[in-house]
C-alpha cells in the first residue's frame, strides 16, 4: 500500500514538472495560435545556461533563475521579432499560420545541432546542494529537488494566472488572444504583444530548465522527450490554458508512475497516448480549453 | 519541375569532382566508415571516429602500407544518424561511388545488420569493430568480420561472473531482475538472460523493458525496489543509464549487485555524470584502462592528450580495427576485394599496436567472428580523489592486483 | 497547379518531355547511389502527394503519416513472411488496412481544427509505434517488436518484389508517382475535389451550403492512407529491413509535411518540387558535411526550412510556375510568329 502512495506522490511531483515544461508552450499557443516545435530546444538552451551558471559559480542552483529566466525571455523576444514575425506578417490572413510550425521546426534543428557542435555529445550532470537529497516520510522517499520544482511550478502558475487576469499587460495579451483585429483596433500593438508572449513562453522554459538541472542530465537533444510530452499535456489541459497545462502534467505524471506499477513501462507510454486520444474525442477542448480553439 | 534541370547537373558535377580528386592524389587506400555522428548515439560514434583517426595517423606517419608502395590509408566517414536506411545508402555510396577497399562500422546493430548485407552483395569486406547482435555474423556471409564479442557471449559471461562471485564469497543469489531499454539491443539481451536465469535456477522477479527516450524513470525504479531482487541486470543507453543510476541511489534500492552491459554504463561521461551513485556497480566491457597489456598506457595517454578522455572499449576496437586493416592490406598486397577477403579470413594478428586488446590475437572463425574476443567485468569505485574509477575484477586472472571485490554491495 | 490547370499544347509538350527524360534517366545514370537518391526523391514525392489528399485538399495538417507507411510495410511483409504471399498482393492488403485505420482515426479527429488535429495525428502515430514495439507475436504473425522485420534476400524476382539492380525500383516508384499525380489531377476536378476545396477554406460556409464536408474529408483521408501504405510496402522492399522507429517514427511524418509545405501544399506539383529540394539538401549536406563537424548538416537543413518559409510561405510552386509561365508565353509567341 505504502508503495502505491509513494508512486502517486512521485507521479504528482514529476507531473507538475512536466506541467511546468508545458506552460510556455500553452502560453504561446493561446495567444499566437502557433504550436512552437522549438519548445524542447529552448528548454535545452535554458538547461545549458543553468548548468553553466551553477557549475561555474557554484551558487545555489535556484539562483540560476535570476540569470536564466531573463536570458531566455530576451532570447524568445528577439527570436519572435527577427525570425517569426516576418513570416507571421506574410500569413496574417490565415487563422493558424502553419508555416510557422515549419519555421519553429527549423529553429529546433538549428539549436539542437548547434548545441552538439558547441558542447559536444557529452552528458553533463550539475552537482548542486540539492542533488540526490531525499526527504523521508514514513519510509517513503521523495527527491527534494522535485519537491522544490513542484513548489516553483505552483508559484509560477499563480503568478501567470494573476498576470493574465489582473495586470494591464495581461489584459492586452488576453484581448489579442481572443480577437486579433479587435485588439488592434483598441490600440494594442499586436506584434509587440507577440514578442512579449513569445519571450514569456521561453522564460517559462527557463524556469523549467532551472528546476530540472539539479536532478536531470543536460545534453543537446535533452528537449526531445519533453517535447512530445508537452504536446500531449497542453491538449489535455486545453491549448492556451495555464492551469490546464499544470493539471494535465500532473495527470500524465500519475498515469506514468501508477500505471508502471501494473504493467511494463513501455505500455504506460501507450496508455498516455490512448488516454490523450480519448480525451480529444470526448472533449476536444481539453480540461480548461476555450471552445473556439478546436 | 524544372528545378531538376539544375539539381541533376549540380549533383553529377559534385559526385564527379569528388571521385576525380581521389585519382589525382597520391596512392591511397580508401576505407569507408559508417558511424552515428549525430543523434542519440553520437557520443559513441564520435569516440569511434577519433580512435580511427588516431590509428590511421600513426599508420600513415609510419610509412603507410609498405607492400603497396607506402600507400596511405584515407578514411571516409559517413553519418548514419543511427538510421538503417541511411546506413544502407552510405554503404552503397562508399562501395560504388567512392570505390573504397573496405568498409567498417556501424556501431548500432540495427544499422550494421542491413549495411553488411549491402557489402555482401557487392563482395566488399565489411569489418565490424563493435555491434553486438549475434545474427550479424550468423547469415553465412563471406565478407563480414566482427572484432567484438557477440551478445550471447556478453550475457553468458555476465552469468558466469555471477556464479563465480557466489562461489568466491559464499553468497547465494536466489532472485534476479531484468531492466532494459526496449530497443533491439536491450530486448536481445533480455531474451538470453531469461534462458540463462532458467538454466541457473534463479527466480526472475521483474522483467521490465522501458522506453529509452523516457523522460523519467522513477516509476521503473519504484517497481524494481518493490520486487526486491538479489541482483539486477541492466542494459541501458547513456541518458537512461544516468537517470536509472541516480534514481536507484536516491530511492535507496538495496540489492546484492547491479550488473550492467556496457553501452551507456561505459560511456565516458557516465561516471562523471552520476558520481558516487554508481559505487559498487559491475559493468561488463571488452576492455578497460587498468588492464595489464603491452602498450596500453602509452596509447591511452596519447589518446587522452588528443581528445581529453580515456579510451573506451568501443574506441579500442575501432583503433584495433585500423591496425587489422593495415595488416590485411600488407598481406593481400592488393586492394582487390577478393584478395582482401581471403587475407581477412586468414588473419592472425597478435601483439604490436593491437597488443592493448584484452586478449592476444585477432583471429576469425568461419562465420567471420573474432573467436578470441573476450570480455572483462569491472567494478566502479570511488578513488582517493573522489573521482570514480573502473577496476577490472573478472576473470580472476586479470583482476587488478591487490583489489578486493565488494560483493554483495553494502546496504544503503 | 496553375500551369497544369489550363493545359495548353506547350504545357503538354513540356510535361511529356520531362517524363521522357525521367524515364530515360537510368540509361545515362548507372551509379546505384545516384539512382538511390532519385528513388528516395520519388518515394518522398509519392508519399507527400498521397499526404496531399488530406493535408492539402482537406485543409488540415496531419503530422503522423508515417503510421500509414508503417502499416503498409508491416502488413505486406508479415503476409509475405508468414504465408509467402507476394508483396504485390500484400501491398493492396496493406492499403486496405491503412485506409481502415485512417477512417477509424479520421472519424473523430477530422472535425478538429488546426493544431488539435495535428497533435492528435502525432499522438496516434506515436501510440501505434509504441504498440508495435510492444507486440512480439500477433496471432500467426511474428511482429518481433522493436527488433523489426528482415526480408531475406532471394535475388531478382518480380513475384517477391526484389531486385538486385536499382533500375526496377526506379521505374516502379516513378510510375507510382506519375499515377498518383494523375489521380490528384482528376480528384481536383471531381465533385469531391471541389467540395474539399470549399470545405478546407471555409468549413462553416460550405456546411451551410449543404455540403457534407466531413464526409468528403473522410473519403480523402481513406484515399490518402491507402496510397501512403502502398509507398510503405515499396519502402520495405527497397531496404528489406525495418523496425518501428525506422518506419513509423515521427521524423518521417515531419519530413513528409515539410516537403509538402516547402513545395506548396494543395497543388499537384508542390510535393514533387519539395522533394526535389529537401531530399538532395538532406542527402548532399550529410554526404559532404556529415563527417566534418557533427550536426552541421542538420543546421543547414534547418536553415533551408527557415529561409524558404521566410521568403516563400506558400511554397516553391508559386515562383516556379510563374517562371514557367513566362517561359511558355515566350515559346508560344515565338511559335505564332
Amino acid at each position: 500500500m505504502i508503495g502505491y502512495i509513494e508512486s502517486v506522490i512521485n507521479g504528482i511531483l514529476m507531473g507538475s514538472i512536466y506541467g511546468l515544461t508545458a506552460v510556455g508552450l500553452t502560453l504561446i499557443f493561446g495567444v499566437m495560435k502557433v504550436v512552437n516545435f522549438a519548445h524542447g530546444s529552448i528548454l535545452m538552451v535554458g538547461m545549458f545556461a543553468a548548468y553553466w551558471f551553477i557549475t561555474l559559480t557554484g551558487f545555489n542552483p535556484y539562483l540560476a533563475l535570476v540569470v536564466v529566466v531573463p536570458l531566455l525571455y530576451f532570447f524568445g523576444y528577439y527570436m519572435q521579432k527577427i525570425i517569426i514575425k516576418p513570416i507571421f506578417e506574410a500569413e496574417k490572413h490565415v487563422r493558424e499560420p502553419i508555416t510557422v510550425i515549419i519555421v519553429t521546426t527549423g529553429i529546433w534543428y538549428v539549436l539542437d545541432n548547434l548545441a552538439l557542435l558547441v558542447f559536444g555529445a557529452e552528458f553533463r550532470v550539475a552537482q548542486t546542494s540539492v542533488t540526490g537529497k531525499m526527504v523521508e516520510v514514513a519510509e517513503m522517499y521523495f527527491p527534494l529537488a522535485k519537491m522544490i520544482g513542484a513548489g516553483i511550478t505552483l508559484l509560477l502558475g499563480i503568478y501567470l494566472y494573476w498576470f493574465l487576469k489582473h495586470s494591464r499587460m495581461g489584459k492586452a495579451v488576453r484581448a489579442t488572444s481572443l480577437d486579433r483585429e479587435a485588439a488592434t483596433l483598441m490600440g494594442i500593438k499586436q506584434s509587440r504583444i507577440y514578442n512579449i508572449v513569445f519571450g514569456m513562453g521561453c522564460a517559462c522554459c527557463g524556469v523549467a530548465a532551472c528546476v530540472l538541472v539539479p536532478f536531470y542530465y543536460v545534453y543537446p537533444t535533452v528537449g526531445v522527450p519533453f517535447d512530445i510530452k508537452a504536446f500531449v499535456i497542453v491538449v489535455l489541459g486545453g491549448l492556451g490554458s495555464v492551469p490546464g497545462a499544470i493539471l494535465g502534467g500532473i495527470i500524465i505524471g500519475i498515469i506514468e508512475t501508477v500505471g508502471a506499477q501494473f504493467m511494463a513501462a513501455t505500455w504506460t507510454e501507450m496508455l498516455i497516448y490512448a488516454f490523450f486520444l480519448v480525451v480529444l474525442f470526448v472533449k476536444p477542448s481539453g480540461l480548461f480549453g476555450l471552445r473556439q480553439d478546436y | 519541375m524544372n528545378l531538376k534541370k539544375f539539381i541533376v547537373p549540380a549533383m553529377v558535377l559534385a559526385m564527379g569532382t569528388a571521385s576525380f580528386s581521389a585519382y589525382a592524389a597520391e596512392k591511397v587506400v580508401k576505407i569507408g566508415n559508417i558511424l552515428p555522428l549525430s543523434g542519440p548515439s553520437a557520443s559513441v560514434g564520435i569516440q569511434g571516429k577519433q580512435a580511427r583517426e588516431m590509428a590511421v595517423d600513426e599508420i600513415n606517419k609510419a610509412g603507410g602500407i609498405k607492400s603497396l608502395g607506402g600507400a596511405k590509408i584515407k578514411l571516409l566517414f559517413a553519418d548514419s544518424k543511427g538510421d538503417p536506411t541511411t546506413g544502407v545508402t552510405e554503404t552503397e555510396r562508399f562501395i560504388s561511388t567512392e570505390k573504397v577497399s573496405m568498409v567498417t562500422g556501424a556501431w548500432n546493430s540495427s544499422v550494421t545488420y542491413p549495411s553488411t548485407q549491402v557489402a555482401e552483395r557487392y563482395g566488399v569486406p565489411f569489418v565490424v569493430p563493435v555491434s553486438v547482435r549475434d545474427t550479424i555474423t550468423e547469415r553465412g556471409f563471406k565478407n563480414v568480420f566482427r572484432i567484438a564479442a557477440k551478445d550471447s557471449w556478453w550475457t553468458r559471461d555476465q552469468f558466469r561472473f555471477l556464479a563465480d562471485m557466489q562461489k568466491e564469497f559464499g553468497v547465494k543469489v536466489k532472485t534476479v531482475a531484468f531492466v532494459y531499454e526496449n530497443g533491439d539491443w536491450g530486448t536481445g539481451f533480455a531474451e538470453k538472460w531469461r534462458e540463462l536465469a532458467k538454466a541457473a535456477g534463479y527466480k526472475v522477479v521483474l522483467d521490465e523493458p522501458y522506453p529509452s527516450t523516457a523522460s523519467d524513470l522513477t516509476p521503473v525504479v519504484l517497481k524494481l525496489k518493490r520486487s526486491n531482487p538479489d541482483v539486477v541486470f541492466m542494459t541501458s543507453n547513456a541518458a537512461d543509464a544516468i537517470l536509472l543510476t541516480k534514481t536507484m541511489n536516491d530511492l535507496k534500492v538495496n540489492v546484492k549487485a547491479i550488473v550492467t552491459s556496457g553501452g551507456g554504463h561505459a560511456d565516458p561521461s557516465y561516471l562523471a555524470a552520476v558520481g558516487k551513485s554508481a559505487e559498487y556497480l559491475f559493468d561488463i566491457v571488452e576492455w578497460e584502462t587498468d588492464l595489464n597489456r603491452p602498450g596500453l598506457k602509452e596509447t591511452n595517454a596519447k589518446f587522452k592528450k588528443l581528445y581529453g578522455y580515456n579510451l573506451t572499449g568501443e574506441a579500442v576496437d575501432a583503433y584495433a580495427s585500423m591496425y587489422l586493416l593495415k595488416d590485411v592490406l600488407e598481406r593481400a598486397k592488393s586492394t582487390n576485394p577478393k584478395a582482401l577477403q581471403a587475407a581477412l579470413a586468414s588473419t592472425k594478428l597478435c601483439g604490436g599496436k593491437t597488443g592493448l586488446l584484452a586478449y592476444d590475437c585477432i583471429q576469425f572463425d568461419q562465420t567471420g567472428q573474432n573467436k578470441n574476443a573476450s570480455l572483462v567485468i569491472v567494478q566502479v569505485r570511488s578513488g582517493k580523489d573522489g573521482k570514480m574509477e573502473r577496476i577490472t575484477v573478472w576473470p580472476k586472472n586479470v583482476r587488478r592486483a591487490g583489489y578486493k571485490v565488494v560483493f554483495p554491495q553494502p546496504g544503503k | 497547379m496553375k500551369f497544369l490547370s489550363n493545359v495548353q499544347t506547350t504545357h503538354k509538350v513540356f510535361a511529356a518531355l520531362v517524363l521522357a527524360v525521367l524515364y530515360a534517366l537510368p540509361i545515362f545514370i548507372t551509379s546505384p547511389v545516384m539512382l538511390q537518391i532519385f528513388i528516395l526523391i520519388f518515394l518522398y514525392a509519392y508519399l507527400t502527394s498521397s499526404w496531399n489528399f488530406v493535408g492539402g485538399f482537406a485543409g488540415v495538417l496531419p503530422l503522423g503519416h508515417s503510421a500509414f507507411v508503417g502499416l503498409g510495410a508491416y502488413t505486406s511483409t508479415l503476409l509475405y513472411l508468414t504465408y509467402n504471399i507476394s508483396p504485390w498482393i500484400g501491398m493492396i492488403a496493406g492499403g486496405i488496412v491503412a485506409a481502415a485505420f485512417g477512417l477509424l482515426i479520421g472519424l473523430p479527429t477530422l472535425k478538429l481544427r488546426g493544431a488539435y488535429f495535428a497533435l492528435a495525428t502525432i499522438a496516434f502515430a506515436e501510440g501505434l509505434r509504441v504498440l508495435v514495439e510492444n507486440v512480439e507475436k500477433l496471432g500467426p504473425f511474428e511482429v518481433r517488436g522493436p527488433k523489426g522485420l528482415l526480408i531475406n534476400l532471394v535475388g531478382n524476382s518480380f513475384k517477391d518484389f526484389q531486385f538486385l539492380s536499382k533500375v526496377p525500383y526506379y521505374y516502379i516508384i516513378l510510375t507510382m508517382l506519375v499515377l498518383v499525380l494523375i489521380l490528384t489531377f482528376f480528384m481536383m476536378r471531381s465533385k469531391v475535389g471541389y467540395y474539399l476545396a470549399a470545405g478546407g477554406e471555409e468549413p462553416e460556409a460550405a456546411e451551410a451550403l449543404g455540403i457534407k464536408v466531413s464526409k468528403y474529408k473522410l473519403i480523402a483521408m481513406a484515399i490518402s492512407c491507402f496510397l501512403t501504405a502502398l509507398g510503405g510496402t515499396f519502402y520495405a522492399q527497397l531496404v528489406l529491413y525495418f523496425y518501428p522507429k525506422s518506419i513509423m517514427g515521427l521524423d518521417m511524418s515531419y519530413e513528409i509535411a515539410f516537403i509538402a509545405l516547402i513545395g506548396g501544399r494543395s497543388t499537384i506539383m508542390g510535393p514533387v518540387l519539395g522533394a526535389f529540394l529537401l531530399r538532395p539538401v538532406g542527402e548532399l549536406t550529410r554526404i559532404y558535411l556529415g563527417d566534418t563537424l557533427p550536426g552541421l548538416h542538420l543546421i543547414i537543413f534547418g536553415l533551408v526550412l527557415i529561409i524558404v518559409m521566410r521568403y516563400q510561405p506558400r511554397g516553391l510552386v508559386e515562383p516556379v510556375s510563374r517562371w514557367l509561365n513566362i517561359l511558355f508565353d515566350r515559346i508560344e509567341k515565338r511559335r505564332r510568329a
